[in-house]
């Protein structure tokens, strides 16, 4: 699984630990989520989507290759 | 998605090591090692007191220790109870088997291997339930 999360949060300019305040998790879960070694639970992705207003798929993607298990 | 970093309740741990540790030195008193009892008191103290203090900071392990944490906190530390669950049913069913190769009976061992089972049957049929 893939994210967007770097990106969008340095295109707005904003800390992790901001972004982590506004979604009311730790600073060291927003590092996980954007290098890819935690992947948030629907409930996060979908408040992470609604932070920088986009849409879980437009946010998070999954590989072709991979399955969902 | 889970509240939390700052929340949770930081004398978790720490009352929990007290509460503990006080149960082992009473019972190193009631078995008449007085000495080992109050030096006992005083360590699990001193740890509640250091728990306690860390458990203050902003970091995975001292949000788990308040049990706080976010969802990623709180799979870390469910998953480390997973693992430890295996480790020590693991250590239980090697003393079983250790013993029982010595023509001795399971002892204390059988007992964490009945405990082990039984539990983990119980939370499979309760967990279930609830997903």
């Amino acid at each position: 699984m893939k994210n967007r999360v770097r990106e969008l949060r340095a295109g707005d300019g904003i800390s992790q630990g901001d972004l982590a305040a506004a979604l009311g998790v730790s600073r060291q879960t927003i590092n996980s989520i954007e290098n890819e070694r935690y992947q948030p639970s629907l409930p996060l992705a979908i408040a992470i989507a609604r932070y920088f207003g986009g849409t879980v798929e437009e946010i998070f993607t999954i590989d072709d290759q991979e399955t969902v298990r | 998605m889970t509240r939390a970093t700052l929340t949770g309740h930081r004398t978790a741990s720490a009352a929990v090591l007290v509460v503990g540790g006080g149960a082992v030195a009473a019972a190193v008193w009631i078995g008449g090692d007085h000495g080992f009892a109050v030096a006992l008191v005083a360590f699990y103290v001193l740890v509640a007191a250091l728990v306690y203090a860390w458990s203050g900071g902003q970091g995975d392990i001292a949000a788990i220790m308040r049990v706080g944490g976010d969802e990623r906190q709180r799979g870390l530390d469910r998953d480390a109870n997973a693992i430890t669950g295996y480790v020590v049913s693991f250590a239980a069913i090697t003393g079983v088997i250790v013993q029982t190769a010595r023509g001795e009976g399971p002892g204390g061992y059988g007992v964490m291997c009945v405990v082990a089972g039984v539990s983990y049957v119980v939370s499979l049929t309760a967990l279930r339930l609830r997903r």
